[in-house]
């Protein structure tokens, strides 16, 4: 188990200094002048040699590199070319509107998916269950950023009941959530059918095998069996995809954040690209590699206290033996 | 403007009432509805509230209301054409051209900063225009730079006197002057807050910036210390809407009141009945312009060839949708020096095929369309492809990234490159619209890599000559020249659409080009 977690522990470390090498190679590998690129063609050449000098782009790469690696080590991940705010300052301040847009769809997500799933279990060939495998394959094909112009033009425009715009008046937690629900309702959507999926197949598997039939065996009630000793078994697969697809919903988050005019880290990215602020762009992404990989690491870590077998070394995480 | 409550605010406030008991700030934030604001879309987030420093026209927007200048345009004229603009005194009292170049002023008395910042003195003055082009401001130079050029200094007399002196008489200064180069700051304000000056700017205009929300929205308030025409509204709040659709779903639901608009949201919003589309025609430049260094093209034959081969009004179609109307020289018709007069190039493939045989090229070439990556551009380039293969030139289309493309023409980059799509955001003044093709801007700006001494001519005399007539001679003059090179295919100037609730009426400023916030009214 300690090698385990050694082992995981490592990857992950290994997993972010080689994203910090790629982000540094390909920052160092766009065409054409730099700052250029950075400043933006208005520059006079004075200001833009004033400029490579102050961001060291005159340095030799190795150099640069070590620089670069040492400053992200000690949480300085630039400075804002336009305006010279601090970069770290910047993605600390959109970090939480992505996270919270994240976490609420999620949990939107498993609240209305595990349900669905568990109940489609236990009444395989139901409506419900009909209607679920027809309706979840076409819901998770339909990209995010579609769901949410649609939620907006039903519930914002034809039924006035959400606002458009923005992530609410900061000092009122009531008016952040209102203006929560559809943009994390967009990002969920196409996980219910999903998560109701996995849940249905995992939960039938466990269903059938032989602890289960030794419970009933013993007269335990079915609901008891269903929700203290099958569910959690029948749950490490869906926490594996709903973990992976961490990646996928912070990629959605940054659509759904663009079309709902939210704050957040895939706002910051957009405008990075269109001012070509590079230090904003490298200090984003390096945080959402971070993000995602230390989720991973958490997942697998997850299997651990969710399966006595994977602590006890007797299968590996995700289930392979 | 929402004055009445519908069914979303109603449950705002149903869900604020409910959570007051845990946020005592709800019911102040539903008390601000009573104040009358207007909400109004920007691209992106403020950046820069810095006149010397701005970065782009959203900026801009908010410095025009938030700092005086010495002159403004007339905000009650409605202008499309830039050349019968008529200008109002602002911060100055007086304003009196001694010669071409010495100006005199004389500011009003007791015009107040706001933040308790003091009088604007002819000092203020003297520091807002000199620091662009005489002294570096905090070690850096303007890239606004060239709009102060011919500034020599700006002498003092007394508390609210000056002079502006110039090296060289300057025909634009009027737009300078009015323009956001032209903004006046506080000199103690600026050297005290620093860099917190750029997104707290001091200004004795209508307007101040009361708030600013990264990526969320910047709140201007009415300036109490400002003793002229009061802003239309209490409010304005600069609320950053960056998607095209949500821009449409948002003045749909009473989300926005005012926002520029891309041209095929026009057309899906001109039915709304509580909405008003204006369309104008806009000042930006659009062409194709190609290298006269680079083999085949330094022979002029060639270029001519691709003249005839490309169908303009097609590769409109193609880019707008046929919303923008063609370009047939660099400066519009709203602009002083408009050549009305400028040949109309239409499609002729037999006139093509001969050019290119007699340059010795009949079999034709295969060459590189450099374009930006976004679909106006893309498309255009596409149909010029098609339309250039029926004469025998293959184009490669080099489609780019903004930040790649916009380097492709500096320095020796630039020798390389063969032919562009390229456009260049104009401005009220034809030197200005002009100067990215004169020959010191070869390898920064002039990526045609044209030299011609008939062009520089004529644009030094249009930038000193201070005869509206005979200013737009030369630079008719200079415009000859560029056609005589055929260097370039002049596309479009592009449209500028606005759309704003029915209720409101904004002021863009000549020829549309200038937001000035505090002059929106309410009808």
């Amino acid at each position: 188990m300690a090698g385990y977690l050694i082992s995981r522990l490592a990857t992950t470390v290994l997993i972010i200094f080689g994203s910090m090498l790629v982000l540094f190679t390909l920052s160092a590998a766009v065409p054409g002048d730099p700052a250029t690129t950075l400043l933006g063609p208005q520059a006079t050449p004075e200001y833009a040699a004033q400029f490579i000098e102050k961001m060291g782009l005159n340095r030799p790469i190795p150099e640069r590199l070590v620089i670069f690696f040492g400053n992200v080590l000690t949480g300085n991940l630039g400075e804002d070319v336009i305006t010279g705010r601090r970069v770290t300052e910047m993605v600390m301040a959109a970090f939480p509107y992505t996270v919270s847009l994240t976490v609420a769809a999620i949990g939107l997500a498993v609240l209305i998916g595990v349900p669905l799933g568990i109940f489609a279990a236990r009444n395989p060939g139901s409506k419900l269950d009909t209607l679920l495998a027809f309706t979840s394959v076409a819901l998770i094909a339909i990209p995010s950023f579609v769901i949410a112009i649609l939620l907006l033009v039903v519930f914002a425009i034809w039924l006035p009941w959400f606002p458009v715009l923005g992530s609410g008046d900061a000092s009122s937690l009531v008016d952040q959530l209102y203006r929560m629900i559809l943009p994390a309702a967009a990002l969920a959507i196409g996980w219910v059918g999903m998560i109701a999926r996995l849940i249905r197949s995992s939960l039938l598997e466990v269903l059938g095998s032989d602890y289960i039939r030794t419970s009933r065996a013993y007269g335990l009630p079915e609901a008891k069996i269903v929700y203290k000793y099958a569910l959690k078994n029948a749950g490490i697969p869906t926490i594996a995809v709903v973990g992976m697809g961490i990646g996928r919903l912070l990629g959605g988050a940054v659509l759904v954040e663009i079309i709902f005019s939210r704050p957040g880290l895939g706002r910051l990215v957009l405008e990075a690209i269109a001012t070509r602020n590079f230090p904003v762009l490298q200090g984003v992404v390096l945080v959402v590699v971070v993000l995602f990989t230390l989720t991973n690491l958490l997942v697998d870590l997850s299997y651990t206290a969710l399966d006595p077998r994977i602590r006890r070394g007797l299968i590996r995480a995700g289930g392979a033996t | 403007m929402a004055y009445s409550i519908n069914r979303r605010q109603f449950m705002t406030t149903a869900a604020a009432v409910a959570g007051t008991a845990l946020l005592p700030s709800v019911p102040a934030a539903f008390a601000q509805e009573q104040t009358t604001r207007l909400q109004i879309r920007t691209r992106r987030d403020l950046e820069v509230l810095d006149p010397a420093f701005r970065s782009g026209a959203e900026d801009s927007g908010v410095c025009r209301s938030i700092y005086q200048n010495l002159i403004v345009y007339n905000p009650d004229q409605v202008i499309v054409d830039a050349t019968k603009m008529e200008v109002q005194m602002d911060a100055a009292e007086s304003l009196e051209m001694i010669s071409d170049k010495e100006i005199r002023f004389k500011l009003k008395p007791g015009q107040m900063f706001s933040d308790g910042y003091g009088e604007m003195t002819a000092e203020d003055v003297k520091y807002s225009f000199e620091r662009f082009s005489l002294a570096a401001a905090e070690g850096k130079e303007s890239p606004y730079a060239s709009d102060w050029a011919h500034l020599k200094a700006v002498e003092v007399d007394d508390r609210y006197s000056g002079r502006i002196l110039l090296e060289r008489p300057r025909a634009s200064l009027e737009y300078v002057l009015t323009s956001t180069s032209g903004c006046i700051v506080c000199k103690k304000a600026v050297e005290e807050r620093g860099i917190s000056h750029n997104m707290r700017p001091v200004g004795s205009n209508a307007m101040m910036v009361t708030a600013f929300e990264r990526q969320r929205q910047t709140t201007l308030k009415r300036n109490p210390d400002f003793k002229g025409q009061p802003s239309g509204f209490d409010e304005f709040v600069m609320r950053v809407v960056q998607d095209p659709k949500t821009v449409e779903l948002a003045l749909r639901s009473n989300e926005l009141d005012f926002s520029d608009a891309d041209p095929t949201l026009a057309d899906s919003i001109a039915n709304v009945a509580d909405l008003t589309v204006d369309q104008m025609p806009g000042i930006a430049d659009v062409w194709l312009g190609i290298n006269v260094e680079h083999a085949p093209f330094d022979n002029i034959k060639v270029r001519q060839a691709v003249r005839a081969a490309l169908d303009v009004d097609e590769m409109l179609t193609a880019g707008y949708d046929g919303k923008v109307t063609r370009a047939n020289c660099m400066i519009m018709p709203q602009i002083l020096g408009h050549w009305k007069d400028a040949p109309v190039h239409k499609r002729d493939i037999e006139l093509a095929k001969s050019l290119l045989a007699e340059a010795g090229i009949a079999d034709g070439f295969t060459c590189k369309l450099l374009v930006l990556n976004q679909p106006a551009f893309t498309n255009m380039a596409l149909v010029a492809q098609a339309q250039l293969a029926e004469v025998g030139i293959n184009i490669e289309l080099d489609v780019r990234d903004g930040g790649s493309f916009w380097s492709a023409g500096k320095g020796d980059e630039g020798k390389k490159l063969q032919m562009f799509i390229m456009r260049f955001n104009g401005a009220l003044d034809p030197n200005y619209l002009a100067f990215p093709f004169a020959s010191d801007q070869v390898g920064i700006w002039n990526w045609q890599r044209w030299v011609s001494p008939e062009f520089d001519e004529a644009f030094a005399k249009a930038a000193e000559e201070m005869n509206p007539v005979k200013r737009a001679g030369h630079i008719v003059d200079f415009q000859k020249a560029m056609e005589d090179s055929a260097a370039f295919v002049w596309l479009t100037h592009e449209t500028l659409i606005y759309v704003h609730r029915n209720n409101v009426r904004p002021s863009v400023g000549p020829a549309g080009t200038s937001l000035t916030y505090n002059r929106f009214e309410p009808k």
